[in-house]
């Protein structure tokens, strides 16, 4: 099984999202001209340093719509009738992660703690974001490699940490996905670090052209 | 046959999709379509000559995957062979009157610097396709789908290192008109067609309608033929298929437009058929070909990003701090095999104005060919904007080009002989632009008569090269006055010459001018301003540096009008007695009271005037006490029901917590003085659980609480529950707030409260993080808080 690892996704920070995520309600959330200015200026500053770098890897899965299990060594186990749900009808599933990497991560702890909070929650937006972005991105590429296949991704991904999909999941794609190589650990707790990393797995299906 | 001459006549048709095509005949999903052709080959010569009879004139060979990359996820090591044998059956379809292009698709994986393949294991795995690709004599290249450019350049040198026949370059662009990578159309074009590919173009991922509107905006910039191979409209999905519905008819419909927009070779991609083919050969029948527009263009490209050097246009800042003389920190970081400096510098530089950065790797003693990759490779991932390759040494040039993944500007070629026999002929390999730098072996030229010589000798070997003075950029060489009184104007001189006779884009180094000479900076920029009325086109310096205004006195020396430079120097002199010059006119501002400028300030989180603010208002003879407690508590609780109401969002109300903060920060100590109410009695501890890492929400939350007159004790985060409980036991009733954002740690919230619980501790909690509802808190006991603004007050009604 080879790891596909991309050194250099290139996502443009979604500003609206990022907004959103800040809490900005249109209609309703008043932002003056100075402070959008501010937001948008620490945005800028906050992409220079997101260093956002990808893994993916595609498998051949079994599934008995509790556990979907991945044809590997030792064959690993996802136990989740979410995600059999979600991999109903496929016969291989694509699973990636993104990281926006640890100098932004680094940048937010020091602002953080106390030298300009402000800056610190944009930057935590844009690092969320961007992160999030990345695993769009690598659908995207996925969906790009499996149209001369006459296959497409599931629509819809999912993520180990929601519903009956454990965050425990997570050590098989840390492993399975070889992120080390991405400069992403993972903690007893099956937390990533840096913390603005993030893993997904979508389904491989047939279609049929006319 | 000689496609470039038949391009000329007519527009050529090329095929349409062949894998659905063998997938109606059989082919299942999930093999290897090149083995599966190997093993099937009628089918795919059917496949074949349905397009030839369709009137395609060109087809391609099924070696779409047939690179070692893929072959060996298959268990297929014979590369050559395979793609000998799969061209072989094409050009037995094609016969004598249709031409067979071979087709080199991607290998999956990207290239450095966007991946892990390094860039030369990347040609030596397309040159092993491209090996067997010669064997069967196909007649050009096709190097398709590309979505990484650094890939396509990887493969269309490959290609030029083994063969000398017509190769063209398609490229994939998404909705948002990039590929996938974030290379832009025009970006792709000028990259590739610099590099050599004799047609440039693109295929897949959108149907007719979009991908004109992809060739237009390549058009005004190409120099060789575009191509297109449009997906037979966008996929739609028809009871529960996915299906590309856009029948031939329509698909045809779009021929001539493509034509008139330049197109030279028009196909189809995913869901097109034979017929579809047979419907263009019709349209196209006796369609002139429109040749392109411009037979070179000026122009420097990234990989995401390029610069057009025509045109009317703003003086093109180059920036020159990514050069390690006279920096002794950049040295440094270069001699230790790092580039966070470099990558630093780029990024101050393109946020203060460069468009394009020079890059120099000259360090005494190191491995100068070796760190300029590493540069190149880093720059290309840090900023977008093209780079300047400054080395004059082979090695360092031949290894930077091959690597930049875009079309660099090599400063500089001059006229030492040396140097233009080797240098020309290397950056005429990598299609690279170059800056002329009227130097010989002999002597630097001081006068323009001599520098105008030496320009035209260089202009003319490179013309040898097939270089065109579009190519090609000429450098002003500007010495420094106090030297060289006449330096400056011989400059102009040259400078206007090269752009209004020659007619080639120029370049200078302001800073050499001013050498010697006090306020360097006003010399400088007064040299800029004279230049760009000459004509200068670029200009190479520090973006980071504040401009002055350019200065008479400065002009009068640089137009050698100020003998010995007197006048200027008397300026000087003056300007270092004047005392300074008072402040810009103060603003006008409402007329509000002291009371009322501080609680407007947190309002707006004017964090950077609240410390005079606050001092105006202890001026005025406003107490701490009622700053605090009437105006500055109650600003903060206005803000904190604004973002409860969503008028606010996260960013203003930290903002305005850490106005507050600050303001605290002045008045804290006053209060202590003063025998007020009690301040920072009540007590918060605040952890973020075991196994935990995430901090920034309980940050949030004990910056609030501070300025809510609380005193926090921060334990920070992944703390054990054996330390919360020694903590609270060291306080009377405090409130203690527990944050998680996982799953995984949130059940240690549980463990906390029950081992306080046990131990009968006299405290009240309150958790929050992203996963805790507040059901989950009520079940442990615990006061839910979904945000800080809620935090404060659940802090306060568990503290009374």
């Amino acid at each position: 099984m080879n790891v596909h690892f991309f050194n250099s996704i290139p996502v443009i920070p979604p500003s609206k999202e990022i907004f959103s995520r800040l809490g900005q309600v249109q209609g309703i959330t008043r932002i003056t001209a100075a402070r959008r200015a501010e937001v948008e200026r620490y945005i800028s500053e906050a992409s220079a340093l997101v260093e956002l770098r990808g893994a993916a890897l595609r498998c051949n899965i079994r599934s008995d719509g509790e556990t979907v299990t991945i044809a590997s060594e030792n064959n690993p186990a996802l136990k989740s009738a979410a995600l059999a749900n979600l991999l109903d009808g496929c016969a291989e599933m694509v699973m990636f992660a993104a990281t926006a990497g640890e100098t932004i991560v680094n940048a937010i702890a020091r602002d953080v703690l106390g030298s300009d909070v402000t800056r610190a929650v944009v930057f935590d937006a844009v690092a969320s974001e961007m992160t999030d972005a990345g695993l769009d991105w690598i659908m995207r590429y996925w969906n790009q490699e499996l149209r001369r296949e006459n296959k497409t991704l599931t629509k819809r991904r999912m993520s180990a940490g929601y519903g009956d999909f454990l965050l425990e999941n997570q050590k098989i794609f840390h492993a399975l996905l070889d992120l080390n190589c991405l400069g992403v650990t993972i903690t007893p707790q099956y937390i990533l670090v840096p913390e603005k990393s993030v893993t997904g797995v979508a389904g491989i299906l047939s279609v049929q052209g006319e | 046959m000689d496609i470039r001459k038949i391009m000329t006549r007519r527009v050529l048709v090329l095929d349409g999709a062949t894998g659905t095509e063998l997938q109606k005949r059989g082919m299942p999903a999930g093999v290897c379509p090149e083995q599966w052709c190997r093993d099937n080959p009628d089918v795919l010569k059917s496949v074949h000559a349905e397009y030839v009879a369709a009137g395609a004139d060109v087809i391609y060979t099924a070696t779409f995957g047939a690179n070692r990359l893929k072959l060996d996820q298959h268990g297929i090591t014979d590369v050559a062979g395979v793609n000998r044998s799969l061209a072989e059956l094409a050009k037995e379809s094609a016969g004598k009157k249709v031409l067979v292009a071979g087709d080199i698709g991607p290998t999956g994986s990207f290239v450095e610097p966007f991946g892990p393949l390094a860039f030369e294991e990347a040609v030596s795995v397309f040159k092993e396709q491209v090996r067997g690709l010669v064997e069967a004599r196909v007649d050009l290249f096709v190097i398709e789908t590309m979505i990484d450019i650094q890939e396509a350049r990887a493969a269309l040198i490959a290609v030029r290192e083994v063969s000398k026949a017509f190769t063209m370059v398609t490229m994939t662009f998404e909705k948002d008109g990039r590929t996938l990578n974030g290379t832009d159309p025009v970006t792709a074009l000028i990259t590739l067609q610099s590099l050599g590919a004799d047609a440039v173009g693109c295929n897949c991922s959108a149907g007719p309608a979009q991908m004109l509107e992809i060739i237009k905006r390549m058009r005004p910039f190409a120099a060789v033929p575009l191509i297109a191979k449009p997906n037979a409209g966008m996929p739609v999905l028809k009871k529960g298929k996915t299906v590309f519905d856009m029948q031939a008819a329509e698909f045809g419909a779009f021929a001539k437009k493509f034509v008139r927009s330049g197109v030279g070779m028009l196909g189809g991609c995913c869901g097109t058929t034979p017929e579809h083919i047979r419907v263009l050969r019709r349209k196209l029948s006796g369609a002139a070909p429109v040749p392109p527009c411009r037979g070179s263009l000026s122009a420097l490209s990234s990989a995401r990003a390029h610069v057009i050097l025509e045109g009317v246009r703003p003086l093109i800042t180059v920036g020159e701090c990514i050069n390690p003389t006279g920096k002794k920190a950049l040295q440094e970081d270069l001699r230790q095999g790092r580039v966070t400096l470099a990558r630093s510098l780029a990024q101050q530089q393109v946020e203060h104005g460069a468009v394009v950065l020079d890059v120099n790797a000259g360090v005494p003693g190191i491995d100068e060919a070796k760190t300029m990759r590493k540069l190149i490779a880093a720059l290309s991932l840090a900023v977008n904007v093209p780079l300047v390759i400054d080395s004059s040494t082979i090695e360092v040039v031949d290894a930077a080009l091959r690597l930049y993944p875009g079309r660099a500007l090599i400063n500089s070629i001059s006229a030492e002989k040396a140097k233009l026999e080797r240098l020309l002929p290397l950056a005429a390999r990598y299609g690279a632009m170059f800056i002329i730098l009227p130097l010989n072996d002999r002597e630097v030229p001081e006068t323009f008569l001599e520098r105008k010589k030496v320009i035209a000798r260089i202009v003319k070997a490179g013309q040898r090269y097939g270089y065109r003075k579009s190519d090609m950029v000429v450098d002003g060489l500007v010495m420094s006055v106090s030297a060289h009184p006449r330096a400056a104007l011989e400059t102009m001189k040259t400078i206007r010459w090269a752009s209004q006779v020659l007619g080639v884009n120029t370049i200078c180094g302001l800073s050499n001018v001013s050498f010697g000479m006090p306020e360097r900076a006003l010399m400088n920029d007064t040299l800029r301003a004279l230049l760009r009325k000459n004509g200068l086109s670029m200009v190479i310096e520090n973006p980071l540096r504040k401009k002055t205004r350019p200065n008479r006195y400065a002009a009068d020396v640089l137009r050698a009008k100020d003998k010995d430079a007197l006048r200027y120097l008397a300026f000087c002199r003056g300007l270092q007695q004047k005392p300074s010059q008072p402040a810009a006119a103060v603003k006008k501002e409402m007329v509000l009271s002291p009371a009322e400028k501080v609680r407007r300030s947190i309002l707006d989180g004017n964090r950077e005037d609240i410390a005079a603010v606050i001092e105006t208002a202890l001026h005025a003879g406003i107490a701490p006490e009622p700053l605090v407690h009437d105006i500055m508590i109650p600003a903060m609780s206005e803000v904190g029901d604004l973002f409860d109401k969503k008028e606010y969002f996260l960013p203003q109300l930290i903002a305005s917590a850490e106005t507050m903060k600050i303001a605290f920060g002045r008045l804290e100590p006053l209060l202590r003085s003063d025998s007020a109410p009690k301040i920072r009695e009540r007590v918060v501890i605040l952890a973020t659980v075991q196994g935990d890492i995430h901090d920034i929400g309980k940050n949030i939350v004990a910056l609030m609480l501070r300025n809510h007159g609380f005193s926090v004790v921060d334990l920070g985060k992944d703390v054990a529950a054996a330390a919360i409980l020694d903590e609270i036991k060291k306080h009377i009733r405090p409130v203690v707030g527990l944050s998680a954002l996982m799953t995984t740690t949130m059940v240690n919230m549980k463990q906390v409260i029950a081992a306080a619980q046990q131990e009968k501790l006299s405290c009240r909690f309150m958790v929050g993080g992203a996963v805790v509802t507040r059901s989950y808190a009520h079940s442990l006991g615990a006061e839910y808080a979904a945000d800080s603004v809620e935090a404060v007050r659940v802090a306060q009604w568990l503290s009374d």
